[in-house]
């Protein structure tokens, strides 16, 4: 046991001093402290401007309440949209489109509107512009048409003008959503909750690859500067592979934590900053404060991080063993990175819809547990998804099978130089007494 | 009691026997020369002494006990194939390789600095593996050979790449570590040192024991003795004298076998009337003479066998 801890203290030791694992240590939490941060920044600086539109209305009943609809202002006082009339002459409403249309190539305005005549019955408007792809502007723009054009209908009908307005103008309803849990119910938003759980399986996918490539360098260092048969003289091979796994695990759960209590904090006190640093958009503020980064997850983080890690960085350990430079390492490792980027993959359709049956199975598969079951863990949070605690049983079991396996290859591999087995010898080697 | 007890050992690898049915027994303080060819079995069968691989058949105790586990902490073994992590500063890896063979962590510090001192790199403590040179680099990995004072202590060509200072150096170290009561396997391919140095030889073939005893005996056992003779002048004699069986010519001196042992005198007399002769002396085989002789007839039986 002394010597495991001796190799995991060395593992662990002569990389934590190294300036690359310093400088990434305090860089990573950084970086995704400027990349949140430069999202919520962008919301500030690029505010957007005036957006003049000409209206052909040929119906002749939409444009002054239109006008009257989408007077909203921006924030420095300016209106948000401008409109001009531009009635269809003798010209005809082609020429009056050709005309539109260079105004737009010339940049005069954004776009066009033409509101047909019989838009009560057609109930469709065509709109022309140089961008047609800010989302909040349809929206804005196609609830003014269908408001003016209900209350149009309902007026002809003869309802009064008051009744109207309440039924339709001060009956807007809003979702409000919430997550039921054991507790009661925790106001949460399906976006905040599914952005939050894939950047922290990012977080895990990142660190699981960079991590299990130093166990291979790590082998293969041992390797290739033959320092392998000195270490064996004194531990057994398997208690060195252990050792080297834990090392190189516990580096990476330095930084995990690290990343993690930043993210706590930062998520914890997220909305009284950005109110500080001048962002007033409810939806951004809403954003932050449904996001919910607890405790609980926090900790399956770190388990499944742990259990993932093991299970990769194994099968890393094995390909180390099985070839002869780090050129070689880094052809082969393709198969382990494989399965990593497919359970990435499983993960997206999962997090949206963590409760199907095909959502527990794949995320029962211990080579995908670690990121799958994660997911479901942090999206349904802090409710916890069926089969959780029975995944963690099975990859310990799993875990431990295969660093048996792998290490009746590893034992025969580290000592081999030469020509690379092929995946059928190296399996033999597994039989060897 | 047994130091290290060998017995009938083999190992095959895709059916090849790299060591078959190798037997032999250390007693304590002895130094034990271990010689092959290369790719003899040499390397396996230390593997088999530190218990890296497991032999198919056979057994191995060490101080009498079977050599799982942590009997391997009684044993220092320096490979041919030797290298280190080349990020790690001396004093620490030194440090490292202590807790690796289960040392007492109290007076080791000690022991480091009283052996960097004794190998003349007390100066580079602090320095990293990478920025020594090859010498002092195997000056350090044998420090971590025998700074957990082992009893047996296996070294394979300890003085490869070594300047004769420093050979000698290491060599008064294995000298003073025999006196003290260490078994010393010893394994190299220069048979100069093997002469030097051993009491016991093992020679071991295609993994199979050619040759196995005490020096001396082995000397005894193969019999024949050479006449080597420094001299200046004609010498046709070499090739007319029926005294003389066969002769090496190196150009300075001449190699000489005899027909017969007994003749030795007759023929300095001979050379005497033919040359004028500055030495002449008659000589044992030497190791290096018995190695290849014994390697080369063996082959060749093994090739007439086929």
């Amino acid at each position: 046991m002394s010597k495991i801890l001796a190799i995991i203290q060395r593992e662990y030791v002569s990389r934590a001093r190294t300036k690359g694992f310093i400088i990434g240590t305090l860089i990573f939490p950084l970086m995704i402290v400027m990349f949140l941060g430069g999202v919520f920044l962008f919301g500030v600086i690029f505010q957007p401007t005036t957006k003049s539109f000409v209206v052909i209305d040929q119906s002749t009943i939409v444009y002054p309440e239109f006008v009257n609809i989408l007077s909203d202002t921006l924030k420095g006082g300016a209106p948000k949209y401008r409109f001009t009339e531009q009635k269809v002459g003798d010209e005809g409403l082609d020429a009056v489109m050709e005309q539109c249309q260079q105004q737009v190539r010339d940049k005069q305005i954004d776009g066009y509107l033409i509101i047909p005549p019989d838009i009560v019955e057609s109930r469709t408007v065509k709109y022309s512009a140089r961008n047609v792809s800010d989302f909040e502007e349809h929206q804005e723009i196609q609830q003014a048409l269908s408001r003016i054009v209900g209350n149009y209908t309902l007026t002809q009908q003869g309802y009064p003008a008051e009744d109207i307005r309440e039924a339709l103008w001060e009956n807007r309803i809003s979702l409000v959503s919430a997550q039921v849990t054991a507790e009661g119910e925790v106001k949460k938003s399906g976006e905040s909750s599914f952005a939050l759980t894939y950047l922290l399986t990012y977080i895990m996918f990142l660190m699981m690859m960079i991590y299990g490539a130093m166990v291979t360098r790590s082998v293969i260092e041992e390797k290739s500067q033959r320092i392998t048969e000195t270490i064996i003289s004194a531990v057994r091979p398997w208690q060195l592979m252990v050792g080297k796994i834990i090392g190189i695990c516990a580096l990476g759960l330095t930084q995990l934590i690290i990343v993690g209590i930043i993210f706590l904090m930062l998520l914890t006190y997220a909305s009284p900053l950005l109110m500080n640093i001048g962002v007033t958009s409810p939806d951004v503020i809403e954003f932050a404060e449904q996001t919910h980064f607890t405790a609980q997850v926090f900790v399956f983080m770190i388990v499944f991080f742990i259990l993932g890690f093991v299970l990769y960085s194994t099968l890393y350990a094995g390909l180390g063993a099985i070839v002869n430079s780090e050129d070689e390492g880094q052809q082969n490792q393709m198969p382990i990175v494989f399965i990593i980027i497919i359970s990435f993959l499983i993960m997206f359709s999962v997090a949206k819809n963590p409760d199907t049956p095909m959502a527990l199975w794949t995320s029962l598969i211990p080579l995908f547990t670690p990121i799958v079951m994660f997911a479901r863990v942090a999206v349904s949070d802090p409710m916890l998804p069926s089969g959780s605690i029975v995944s963690i049983g099975i990859m310990l079991t799993f875990n431990a099978l295969l660093i048996l396996l792998i290490g009746r290859i590893y034992r025969v591999g580290i000592l081999m130089y030469g020509k690379r087995p092929s995946l059928k010898e190296a399996i033999k080697w597994v039989r060897y007494k | 009691m047994k130091i290290l007890n060998v017995e009938s050992i083999r190992k095959t690898f895709n059916d090849h026997a790299a060591v078959d049915n190798v037997s032999f027994a250390l007693e304590e303080g002895q130094i034990f020369g271990l010689i092959s060819p290369n790719g003899a079995g040499k390397t396996t069968t230390i593997r088999m002494i530190m218990n890296v691989i497991v032999p198919d058949s056979g057994q191995i105790t060490v101080l009498g006990q079977p050599n799982n586990g942590n009997a391997t902490n009684v044993i220092g073994y320096l490979p041919e194939e030797r290298g280190m992590y080349r990020k790690m500063k001396v004093g620490e890896l030194l440090l490292f390789l202590t807790k690796l063979k289960s040392m007492k962590s109290r007076g080791v510090k000690q022991q480091i600095d009283y052996w960097l001192n004794r190998l003349d790199i007390a100066d580079w403590k602090q320095k990293k593996i990478e920025e020594l040179s090859k010498g002092m680099q195997q000056k350090v990995q044998f420090i971590a050979t025998i700074l957990h004072k082992p009893k047996l202590l296996i070294l394979d060509e300890p003085f490869g790449g070594l300047d004769p200072i420093n050979a000698n150096l290491i060599k008064d170290i294995i000298m003073e570590l025999k006196q003290n009561g260490t078994t010393i396997i010893f394994s190299t391919h220069v048979m100069e040192s093997a002469e030097k140095l051993c009491e016991r030889i093992f020679l071991i073939n295609k993994g199979k024991q050619v040759l196995h005893g005490a020096l001396s005996d082995i000397k005894k056992q193969f019999g024949r003795q050479n006449v080597l003779l420094e001299y200046e002048g004609n010498d046709g004699f070499l090739k007319t004298s029926s005294y003389i069986k066969k002769f090496d010519n190196y150009g300075n001196y001449v190699e000489i076998q005899l027909a017969n042992l007994a003749d030795s005198q007759k023929l300095l007399a001979e050379a005497m009337a033919a040359v004028t002769i500055r030495k002449f002396e008659i000589k044992e085989p030497s190791l290096n003479d018995i190695f290849i002789e014994t390697v080369n007839s063996k082959n060749r039986e093994e090739a007439d066998h086929e």
